[in-house]
């Protein structure tokens, strides 16, 4: 496959095994509640991210990327979704059981998130400086002045242009993807161990995406962190990725290293996926869709969630869902993995 | 800048137009204004004499012209019924219209912001609800007759306020409250719905990421948010308050522009009511501006443009 | 990929059905679920129970009771409720309370329907030519409702007065006057969002008349907005004309208004209170109603606003 040749910058130090992890999340279950029913929208998600590494996540919208994310947070929109079973554990510490309070510190301090869309995520009434300045003073004992040279320094850090005269700016004076630097700068100001990016480029031109992306990954790299990406493009998960987990209506169907899931996809969700990307040395006939739609939560099929658009589906799929197994650095949730073939 | 120089400009043309509406309004009656000022009695000639030294033959956009001349050289002239001169009757009344309507407005925002507020923060608690009722009765509730129902209340039953009359920190609560009263639960319900959205934003949602205190993050951008569509309905409230000014000085005798503009319209003092219309649609006016300055100040967004 | 389709087996045709019934009762849903919302709302059943009782009273009361609402009896002044056959007791004059609330709610209806079907229709013919047709009959219709709209009713009903001398004619016109301003602002603004929507464009580009278009695809979609916003400026009205009527204004005597009732009464509230009372609390009750219904009818057309958390979950 072209993909992984396609990288931005060199693939360069490959995580090893002996990388020491920094986020685990455990057999996630998240619900939501509406108008009187609930049903489960992320079901049983397990996952890891190291230091110094990029996990990709990768799925269709609706299939429980984002609240999963927002769960690490501890940001699920209140009164709607929450967490019903499961861990997630940070350098020890089990966030879901920690104190709203100790939570807080945890956040832009520890981990940090970055949104979707730059446009909406900033305060429209105060200036970028002022609300850098007051996420650093939360955290940090320091004088203003001391704020304003952190601020600063995440801003040029984030490649925001002519970073020390933008601290005056209020969002609407910017661009998107200048608030998106924005955004970064506020999620990078105080070095959090692991980064979390929600679709960090959908939401932007695409001349643009490519340079955010970069940056990102310079950051993660410079800084050893491990980062958690939202992604359903899987060109960004070629560009940056070092590990990739792909979900299917909440739940992970496959997780391997970029290299081996792109040369060897096995799920055939991810065939699928892979398939479905245009390539440009294919003529426009061959543009391919997987069949069928996302089952919905509330009416989720007897076995395999994927069965309904399996093209290699048995009748033991349509009765059991599969366990996901992990079989040396990959896992595979799969009754009936057969071989890759491009069409 | 540039908008608040375009306002400043709409607001000059609106108060032309005003102006000359009022004019056109007052004036539908035709000839009927000597009707007050002479007695039955008087004989045809000598209202014809009368209309002749008011300049009521005169073609009507002369008459506005030389009116409104009059005015801004400061002598608006007389009262029909007891020839006061209008310049002192506006310095009286208009002081008591000042302390009456300033205290209702103050009422509207001082209360009506933070008990919106409490509802937002309680949401769907028996706060929340008790508050979003009493706002949807007291909308329901027409001033004259709360009005009424508080002078009965107040002053005869427990007899701690007086009914009526001028012009002591006494006199001025029940009508102040009475102003305010539905500005308060217009106010409470806007300022709720406002706190919502604010709170359910993606900047607030970024501000938790940041790891800023719920506490912090309400107190500073959810309400600063949130107070900017309050603002730009300070506008509306104050036309409301000078709206139900005439009202309400009306029942409880308090002598303020709104009591004496009703008065002259039906003892039909043209003059009076002609001048003290113009008086507070002006008042009405640039309200709207200072409002609308204040809602310029209150939003970045239209604070510098780039 | 044809594959597939030859080979379905048992269960995935089972599982088609399934979905298939559950995406029919989801299609249906939309319509039952609004009119399950039309019963179960609470505000709206509330609202249109009192309404119902008030209006019923309004126009049934005069059947039984007769309608002489100015028939006077000097001997039988101020009479409390339930005395001598007078259901409410009586007024100054000894004229009948109930009779007479029964003719004012009438007036006060009345009064409310006219100033409301001018607003709704002058406003909605205002805002549909403004925001559709653009250029200067937008820049008229916005500068006209700008102007309009700052300012306060009580004071342009007074002007009027001062001009057309007292009544309801002045009344009906400077409520329907702002009610127009109010009415034409929220429609110019549905329809400046309708206009670039596909169907719109559409019909343009296949070369659909202006007024058809307004007619046929505009007009259903601001009908619903601007009906929840005509009632809430049907309460407007009520107390609007029952403040001037209130002081003097608004409907003349002998002709009983709601708001000239609670004058009359004003100078008897220690002899008996109920002559004003009555007539208060069914203005009350008529605009608690009305206000009920507009926030029932919100609920039920207006899921934007009901729905706090919105823009929850996506990915």
């Amino acid at each position: 496959m072209s993909f992984v040749e396609s990288k931005i910058g060199p693939g360069e130090s490959a995580p090893g095994p002996e990388k020491t992890p920094v986020l685990e999340i455990e057999d996630l279950r998240i619900s939501i509640a509406s108008a009187g029913s609930s049903f489960e929208v992320v079901k049983g998600v397990s996952l890891t991210v190291c230091e110094n590494e990029i996990v990709c996540l990768v799925g269709e919208s609706g299939c429980g990327k984002s609240m999963t994310a927002l769960s690490v947070m501890g940001l699920l929109p209140r009164g709607v979704a929450r967490v019903t079973e499961g861990k997630i554990n940070y350098e020890g510490l089990d966030l879901l059981s920690l104190q709203s309070r100790e939570l807080r510190r945890l956040r832009a301090e520890s981990i940090s998130m970055i949104f979707q869309d730059p446009i909406t995520s900033l305060d429209p009434v105060f200036t970028i400086g002022s609300v850098l300045q007051e996420v650093v003073r939360s955290h940090r004992n320091v004088s203003r002045a001391e704020a304003k040279e952190i601020a600063v320094r995440a801003l040029v850090q984030a490649e925001l242009p002519d970073a020390a005269d933008r601290l005056d700016s209020y969002p609407h004076q910017l661009s998107g993807g200048m608030r998106q630097r924005v955004m970064i700068a506020l999620a990078i100001a105080l070095d959090p161990r692991v980064l979390i990016a929600d679709e960090p480029t959908t939401a932007l031109d695409v001349t643009v995406q490519a340079q955010i992306l970069e940056n990102l990954r310079a950051r993660q790299r410079e800084r050893e962190m491990g980062m958690l990406l939202i992604t359903h493009d899987l060109a960004v998960v070629a560009s940056v990725a070092d590990r990739v987990a792909v979900m299917y209506a909440g739940e992970i169907v496959e997780e391997a290293p970029v290299e081996e899931l792109f040369a060897d996809p096995q799920h055939p969700y991810t065939q699928g996926l892979l398939r479905a990307l245009p390539d440009i040395s294919v003529s426009r006939a061959g543009l391919y869709s997987i069949p069928g739609r996302v089952p919905s939560p509330q009416t989720p099929p007897p076995g395999c969630l994927f069965a309904p658009r399996c093209e290699h589906v048995l009748d033991s799929c349509w009765e059991g869902n599969p366990e996901l197994k992990r079989e040396a650095n990959r896992s595979l949730r799969c009754f009936n993995p057969q071989p890759f073939e491009v069409r | 800048m540039k908008h608040t120089a375009s306002r400043l400009v709409y607001t000059v043309i609106v108060l032309f137009v005003s102006s000359v509406a009022v004019f056109y309004a007052i004036r539908l009656s035709g000839g009927d204004a000597t009707a007050a000022a002479l007695p039955g009695s008087a004989t045809e000639e000598f209202r014809e004499e009368f209309r002749d030294r008011l300049g009521l033959n005169e073609p009507i956009y002369q008459q506005y012209f030389t009116y409104m001349g009059r005015i801004l050289s400061g002598d608006p002239g007389n009262s029909l019924t007891n020839n006061k001169a209008l310049t002192t009757m506006l310095s009286e009344h208009g002081r008591n219209s000042l302390i009456l309507g300033g205290t209702a407005f103050g009422l509207v925002f001082l209360v009506g912001v933070p008990l919106g507020i409490v509802a937002s923060l309680r949401r769907n608690s028996w706060a929340d609800q008790g508050i979003m009722s009493m706002s949807t009765v007291a909308m329901a509730v027409p001033n004259f007759w709360l009005a009424l129902l508080a002078v009965w209340l107040f002053a005869s039953r427990l007899g701690w306020l007086p009914s009526a009359g001028c012009c002591g920190p006494k006199h001025l609560i029940l009508p102040a409250v009475v102003l305010a009263f539905e500005g308060i639960a217009l106010t409470v319900r806007m300022t709720r719905s406002s706190m919502i959205e604010s709170q359910n934003s993606d900047y607030v949602r970024t501000l938790r990421a940041g790891g800023l205190s719920e506490w912090r993050i309400t107190c500073k951008h959810v309400l600063r948010n949130a107070l900017i569509p309050i603002i730009s309905l300070a506008g509306l409230r104050i036309g409301q308050i000078v709206g139900y000014a005439l009202i309400v000085e009306t029942i409880f005798g308090w002598p303020g522009l709104g009591q004496v503009l009703v008065n002259a319209v039906l003892r039909r003092d043209y003059p009076v009511a002609q001048f003290f219309s113009l008086v507070l649609v002006a008042l009405v006016v640039v309200g709207n501006w200072v409002a609308d300055t204040g809602y310029t100040i209150a939003n970045p967004r239209l604070r510098k443009s780039s | 990929m044809t594959g597939i389709e030859n080979s379905r087996s048992s269960h995935a045709l089972a599982w088609d059905e399934r979905v298939a019934a559950y995406e029919e009762e989801v299609r249906a849903n939309p319509w039952r679920k609004r009119l399950r919302e039309f019963t179960r709302n609470k505000l709206l059943f509330t609202g249109s129970l009192l309404g119902i009782a008030i209006v019923g009273l309004g126009l049934l009361g005069p059947l039984f009771l007769g309608s002489d609402y100015a028939g006077q009896s000097l001997r039988n002044t101020h009479l409390p409720p339930f005395t001598d056959g007078y259901f409410l007791g009586t007024d100054q004059y000894g004229r009948d309370l109930l009779v007479r609330l029964c003719i004012g709610i009438r007036v006060s209806l009345l009064v409310a329907a006219a100033i409301t079907s001018i607003a709704l229709v002058v406003g909605m013919v205002m805002g549909m030519c403004g925001g559709f047709l653009g250029g200067y009959v937008d820049r008229v219709v916005r500068s006209v409702t700008d102007f309009v709209w700052g300012f306060p009713l009580i004071l342009v009903a007074v002007l009027l007065a001062g001009g057309l001398g007292q009544g309801l004619l002045p009344v009906i016109l400077a409520v329907g006057i702002v009610n127009i301003a109010a009415i034409t602002r929220v429609v110019r603004g549905e329809v400046v969002v309708l206009r670039t929507k596909e169907f719109v464009e559409a019909a343009r580009a296949s070369g659909v008349s202006n007024f058809r278009i307004m007619w046929r695809h505009l007009l259903p979609n601001v009908m619903a907005p601007a009906l929840v916003l005509a009632s809430y400026y049907v309460a407007v009205a009520i107390i609007a004309e029952a403040g001037l009527s209130f002081i003097g204004l608004g409907a003349q005597p002998p002709l009983p208004s709601l708001g000239k009732m609670v004058a009359d009464g004003r100078g008897f509230l220690r002899l008996n209170h109920w002559e004003s009372t009555v007539p208060g609390i069914g203005i009350a009750g008529l605009v608690l109603s009305v206000s009920l219904i507009g926030d029932g009818l919100r609920d039920v057309f207006d899921p934007q606003l009901r729905h706090e958390a919105k823009g929850v979950e996506k990915g």
